[in-house]
């Protein structure tokens, strides 16, 4: 049974809204749909940049755990998320007492994740650090 | 963009500067091309011949690095030859006499040395453009990415000013933003200066509003470091740390070992991402994130859009949507936070964003796309900005602004002769990993991408179609592969900037725009080098991007 999901490409600032068709919780191909600003059509980005979905593997592999690096001379290991949520979060406080919450920065995403998710981030960076030390790849 | 998308088709001039829309937004293009189909004008500012250059009426091939001087010449024809729309200037906009005495200097006879385009197209173009009952301008990063850019951008602004075209449907200024989300990204406050639906962070009445909502008694006043800061930030020992979320700076970013170099000198450095990238084999920690297709939410068009994202499949593997992992960082920080969905999300920030406030996630369902400014729940949106040519400014008045030309900082010399431009090509995106990943896209092009010469050049540095090369600047050296392409012009090669092995950000510099800080990725001074032994280069471009691919394989296992 074929199902579709309206949903908008991840590509360019066109906004192009499509369907991506689903086989048994895969997908198999990307539709053109009306949206606003492409009216059915869809560019090679839009028609086939869902592929790295399915791993492909072609040229990185996609991240399926967090990974921790103990020393900068150290190989990365797998760790649950409890002990890479306490690490990362105890290295921000540490380095924030001792140097202050302007010298942590962060970057957000101007890509998948989306505008909820980047909200939250400057929240993050904002309410919790105490930093405006936030910025994203508009400047570049 | 202060215009819709879709108003491009209905415009009477496309006015196309520094934008190639064929490789950049391909839907775009198919816009542009209606357009031309129902008789609109086009008019292009491009030093290559791109395919709405080759399409258009009157193709004006400036020099790079001329922005400016060129745009100052179109003001000075269009006051000149008193082409400019006096009652629109006089109602609605301010600073006339200043600019009038900058742009006086900008003769297009006396600056034909600098723009390289003939004073009579110059003068053509701003005949074709003030005739037009309405015209359209689109620019893109062939404005954006040079250390004088916010001038040129304004500089445009006051063409389309001096013109009357603003304030309704198929006219005004479009920059036509690159990535997906780079619009929804400055709308959340993803910026070091304002908060959410830019609320600047220095007014205290906005930081209280947002402190209360937060439940904190205070927030910082002072704005933030820009990214393009961070390599000599961390070099003056002020930065210690930084949290990457879904950016691939050591392949996009300029100047790329000055990079490496800022990220190894960070204590900690924590990625949140899909994919290993280069950024990744630096960090500290990586923390594994669903992608587009696994979660949902909003984004942002070029054109002020929000649109509904939706899931399409489950994640694999022991990974959290982004928010989520924020949540969870924020209350092991002694904070805590929690949302059961984005939806909630969304609702928190509409209650703290006037201009976003009637976009709730029911009526984007309804509607489809929503374009801020959405200030109450029946308002339907605003396809076009500034209605009845009121700016955003205390007094509503447009300004004129001007200034003087500043040349490109890294001029071609003896040692390094050529121009190096970075640009797009239409299969393959920004750091590549997701595209790169696409079985389809992939078969369009792969390492080491390409640098488009044109055919003098190449036969002057004894170069052949096809062959590998080596290009170099003073920053770096990398392997790449000749395109000899007609559409370039002589004295600048192109690259683009998606590729591992033919990295051409290893070669471009970090000098900023002083205002937006983007750097100058449109200008350095780079050689070229021929290789004779073609066959061990071949072997040697497969040889290292396998070890690159192990590389970044390994650690996921």
């Amino acid at each position: 049974m074929e199902k579709k999901v309206r949903t908008v490409c991840p590509y360019c600032g066109a906004g192009c809204q499509l369907d991506l068709v689903t086989v048994n919780g895969a997908i198999v191909r990307a539709e053109g749909a009306p949206g606003r600003t492409n009216e059915n059509e869809l560019c090679l980005k839009g028609l086939y940049g869902w592929e790295f979905l399915n791993d492909t593997k072609r040229l990185s592999p996609r991240l399926k755990k967090p990974l921790l690096r103990r020393s900068r001379d150290s190989q990365f290991e797998e760790v649950s998320w409890d002990e890479a949520i306490g690490f990362a979060s105890r290295r921000l406080m540490d380095i924030k007492r001792k140097h202050g919450p302007d010298s942590i920065m962060l970057t957000g995403s101007a890509r998948g994740p989306g505008n909820e998710a980047n909200y939250v981030m400057q929240k993050l960076a904002r309410a919790v650090i105490g930093t405006n030390n936030i910025d994203h790849c508009a400047r570049i | 963009m202060s215009n819709s998308i879709p108003e491009i088709e209905d415009t009477d001039l496309i006015f196309v500067f520094g934008y190639n829309a064929a490789d950049s937004h391909p839907i775009v293009a198919r816009r542009i091309v209606r357009a031309r189909e129902k008789g609109a004008k086009m008019v292009v500012v491009d030093p290559r011949k791109t395919e709405s250059a080759r399409v258009s009426d009157l193709w004006l091939p400036i020099r790079n690095g001329a922005n400016m001087a060129l745009v100052n010449a179109f003001a000075h024809v269009l006051i000149e030859e008193g082409l400019y729309n006096r009652e629109y200037v006089e109602s609605h906009t301010e600073g006339f006499d200043a600019y009038w005495e900058t742009v006086s200097r900008y003769a297009p006879e006396e600056v034909e040395d600098i723009t390289g385009v003939p004073a009579d197209q110059v003068r053509q173009a701003m005949r074709m453009y003030a005739a037009a009952p309405n015209a359209f301008i689109l620019y893109g990063m062939g404005v954006t990415q040079y250390g004088q850019a916010v001038d040129v951008v304004k500089g445009l602004s006051g063409l389309a000013l001096l013109t009357g075209n603003f304030g309704r449907p198929n006219v005004g200024i479009g920059p036509v933003r690159g990535q997906n989300n780079v619009q929804g990204t400055c709308d959340v406050g993803v910026l070091p200066n304002v908060f959410p639906g830019y609320q600047p962070v220095s007014d205290p009445a906005v930081r209280e509003k947002f402190a209360k909502a937060w439940g904190v008694d205070s927030l910082p006043e002072k704005p933030g470091y820009m990214l393009t800061e961070v390599p000599h930030l961390v070099h003056e020992g002020k930065l210690k740390a930084y949290y990457i979320f879904g950016e691939d700076p050591a392949q996009t970013d300029a100047d790329l070992n000055s990079v490496r170099e800022a990220l190894k000198g960070m204590e900690l450095v924590i990625v949140q991402d899909i994919f290993m990238n280069k950024t990744a084999m630096f960090a500290d920690i990586i923390l594994p994130a669903t992608a587009w297709g696994e979660h949902e939410g909003v984004y942002s068009t070029a054109d002020r859009g929000f649109q509904r994202f939706r899931k399409a499949v489950e994640p694999k593997g022991d990974i959290k949507p982004d928010w989520e992992i924020f949540c969870l960082m924020a209350t092991a920080m002694g904070y805590p936070m929690h949302y059961s969905n984005t939806k909630e999300i969304w609702d928190e920030m509409r209650a703290l964003c006037p201009l976003y406030f009637g976009a709730t996630y029911e009526r984007m369902e309804e509607l489809g796309s929503i374009q801020w400014p959405c200030p109450d729940l029946d308002h339907p949106g605003t396809p076009y900005l500034y209605a009845g040519n009121t700016f955003n400014r205390p007094n509503g008045k447009g300004v004129l602004f001007a200034t003087d030309w500043r040349p490109p900082l890294e001029r071609p010399d003896e040692e390094y002769p050529l121009v190096l431009s970075t640009v797009r090509e239409v299969g393959h995106y920004s750091c590549r990993t997701m595209t790169g990943n696409c079985t389809t896209l992939q078969s369009l092009a792969d390492e080491p991408g390409f640098l488009q010469i044109n055919r003098a050049d190449a036969r002057k540095y004894g170069l052949k179609d096809k062959a590998l090369l080596w290009i170099s600047s003073r920053r770096g050296k990398v392997l790449t592969r000749a395109q000899i392409n007609d559409r370039t012009n002589q004295g600048t090669v192109y690259m683009t900037y998606q590729w591992w092995i033919g990295a051409c950000n290893e070669l471009t510099l970090e000098h900023v725009d002083p205002i937006s800080k983007t750097p100058e990725f449109k200008y350095c001074a780079v050689k070229v080098e021929a290789i004779a032994d073609q066959a061990w280069a071949e072997r040697y471009l497969e040889e290292e991007y396998a070890k690159l691919r192990r590389k970044l394989a390994e650690p996921v296992g």
